[in-house]
């Protein structure tokens, strides 16, 4: 839709400098054990664009992980709604397009035939600055899901950036994202040339990848084998039920709601935190639980991904991040479960 | 991301006035709402999520909707933390609510059928207000079977409606144990022995049915055998919900949430995902 500039290294601070002016910035930062971390940064030094992928996603930043909804006043019923937002508004820096994906999957929850009004708030109030990827991360497969290593969203986000060796190629993709950039004489005016070594960066980039997963018919295959024993094989000999995968999973919107009540019985507070479809408690119903063993709960995880997701919201659940292998304490991987039953259809 | 809804917070509740509490049984309480709301409008077989700041929400449907009084009437089993503190009310008494959600009985597909109603225990209050449809527009409809199944005979609810209803349509009642007489016929065992009353040819019937999901699997079964199709048979589910509004997960079963494009499915619809039990 417009053009494209570029940004010298050189010049990254000042713009990022320019940016913390305005917003909270939170940035990759490399921290303890050399987790990458997304901070508020207030200039450049700290900030490490070659991360490969961090523990949480950025979501947590539009869809915290605990959030106060409202407050009640017991003796007059009275409701006062939280506001959720921040109190500068937010620019999410070099968040990877995977993540951002995401994001826009979140959207498909959050802001459908009913809004959630506190997510609705956050995310008109972040700007997002994509850094696509030039080289796979471990146990990423985005090229596979169809979410990287470059950005394939048209809309949703603010500036595309693609890292080469001495600059930034910047692409605005809302006003927003053109005013980030316009005015700032740090910009030049990327070629066409530009470009075209953009597409050569992107082709590299996907023949990195050493994870894969067919995902051609992948979710009618999985609907007719819901019985597959790989789900209980991995569950009862693997799954310890501790619900990492679904908290580091960046499209994962179940919650939970609470009230806390204060100790002068006066304020309610009601609130809501991430909840998991791999605890015992979340399908519970009076009288029994639908998901009551940890195959149906392990079949849930990897179905809802992979394959109602799709039906539900059009698109899948599942963003290739590689997250919820890396972080399983017993590195259950829902590719191979899926490429198990992909073999055993095909043999039979 | 999509355009902007101007609706208001849909989590942030309401306030409705409780104007009566009645026993029903033992374990079986009926709430007489009325929600401050100006559009009251509510169709059987949805629900609304009620409760108490402190204590939390949950989902009720409806076993009375009446626009005139702008009065709604939960019928609640006693289980659970927010029915405790809800069963505690008495009129006057405010609770929190929200809703209508969910997409209610396809009562439109009823016309010019013959209709069954299977209701198990409190699965009753729900359809309560869809016999109340049947019984004003009772020419609408071919011949009305009401089977309604319990656990023993005082856990029928609604025995005076029964009597009534018992005029119009075929009310037909089973209870595990029949220990004492009781005003109206009622056959020992499960709901499922009373199906030899049926008459009509079945391919010509619509059921809705809504109680514990075993007891829907089995009369489905049951009324599939019997010839019915399985496109019109409609169950009501139940889940625990925290949000309404297809928000929170927890009321998903595959790719449905009970709270949006439920709590009544068509039962091919929903039989087809896991974890389902019907």
């Amino acid at each position: 839709m417009s053009e494209a500039y570029l940004l010298s290294r050189k010049r990254l601070p000042d713009w990022i400098k320019s940016l913390a002016e305005i917003y909270t910035v939170l940035g990759p930062v490399p921290l303890r054990r050399g987790q990458t971390v997304f901070e508020p940064i207030a200039s450049a030094d700290l900030l490490n664009p070659n991360y490969c992928s961090t523990m949480l996603s950025p979501r947590l930043f539009i869809y915290p992980g605990c959030q106060k909804l409202f407050t009640v006043n017991r003796s007059t019923g009275q409701y006062v709604t939280a506001d959720p937002r921040t109190q500068r508004p937010q620019l999410i820096f070099a968040i990877h397009p995977c993540d951002m994906h995401a994001i826009s999957v979140l959207d498909r929850t959050f802001l459908a035939k009913y809004e959630d009004y506190y997510y609705r708030k956050r995310r008109d109030d972040t700007v997002t600055i994509v850094l696509n990827c030039n080289k796979a991360c471990d146990s990423g497969f985005c090229d596979s899901m169809g979410t990287g290593p470059f950005l394939r969203l048209k809309q949703g986000f603010d500036v595309a950036l693609t890292a080469r060796e001495k600059d930034f190629i910047a692409e605005p993709a809302s006003e927003n994202g053109e005013r980030l950039i316009g005015g700032r004489d740090f910009f030049e005016r990327a070629t066409a040339a530009d470009l075209g070594e953009k597409e050569e960066i992107e082709q590299r980039a996907k023949r990195s990848f050493t994870k894969h997963l067919d995902t051609d018919g992948l979710p009618q295959l999985l609907m007719r084998h819901l019985d597959h024993t790989v789900y209980r094989r991995t569950a009862d000999s693997r799954c310890l039920g501790c619900t990492n995968c679904t908290m580091v999973c960046p499209t994962c919107y179940c919650y939970n709601v609470q009230d806390r009540t204060g100790y002068d019985l006066m304020t309610t507070t009601r609130q809501r935190y991430w909840d998991s479809c791999q605890e015992l408690h979340f399908a519970q119903v009076h009288g029994g639980n639908f998901r009551s063993s940890r195959e149906a709960r392990m079949r849930q995880f990897v179905t809802h991904k992979l394959a109602t997701w799709v039906e539900q919201y059009g698109c899948f659940g599942c963003i290739g991040c590689g997250r919820c292998m890396t972080w399983c304490p017993t590195g259950i991987d829902l590719t191979e479960m899926a490429k198990e039953i992909q073999r055993d259809a095909a043999e039979k | 991301m999509p355009p902007k809804n101007e609706n208001q917070n849909p989590l942030e509740p309401q306030t409705a006035i409780i104007e009566q509490h009645v026993e029903e049984t033992d374990d079986i309480f009926s709430l007489y709402v009325r929600p401050q709301i100006n559009d009251f409008n509510f169709r059987p077989g949805q629900f609304a999520m009620i409760g108490l700041p402190g204590y939390g929400e949950a989902p009720f449907s409806f076993s009375v909707i009446d626009p005139r009084s702008r009065m709604l009437v939960q019928t609640i089993r006693k289980a659970g933390t927010v029915v405790d503190a809800l069963s505690a009310l008495h009129s006057g008494g405010q609770v929190s609510f929200r809703g209508p959600f969910g997409n209610g009985w396809p009562l439109e597909k009823l016309d010019g059928k013959n209709v069954i109603v299977i209701a198990g225990g409190i699965g009753m209050a729900p359809l309560r207000p869809v016999i109340h449809h049947l019984i004003e527009n009772r020419s609408r409809f071919g011949e009305i079977y009401l089977f309604y199944g319990v656990k023993t005979i005082e856990d029928l609810l609604f025995s005076d409606d029964l009597e009534k209803w018992s005029a119009s349509i075929h009310v037909l009642l089973s209870a595990d144990e029949v220990r004492q007489n009781c005003r109206l016929p009622v056959r020992q065992g499960l709901v499922t022995v009373l199906f030899d009353q049926l008459l009509e040819p079945l391919s010509d019937a619509v059921t809705f049915t809504c109680g514990p999901q075993i007891m829907m699997k089995f009369a489905a079964a049951h009324l599939i055998l019997q010839g019915q199709a399985a496109t019109d048979i409609y169950v009501s589910l139940e889940r625990r919900m925290k949000c309404g509004i297809a928000q929170c997960g927890h009321c998903q079963i595959g790719a449905k949430y009970v709270c949006m494009d439920g709590p009544v499915f068509c039962l091919p619809d929903i039989q087809r995902f896991a974890d389902t039990f019907l």
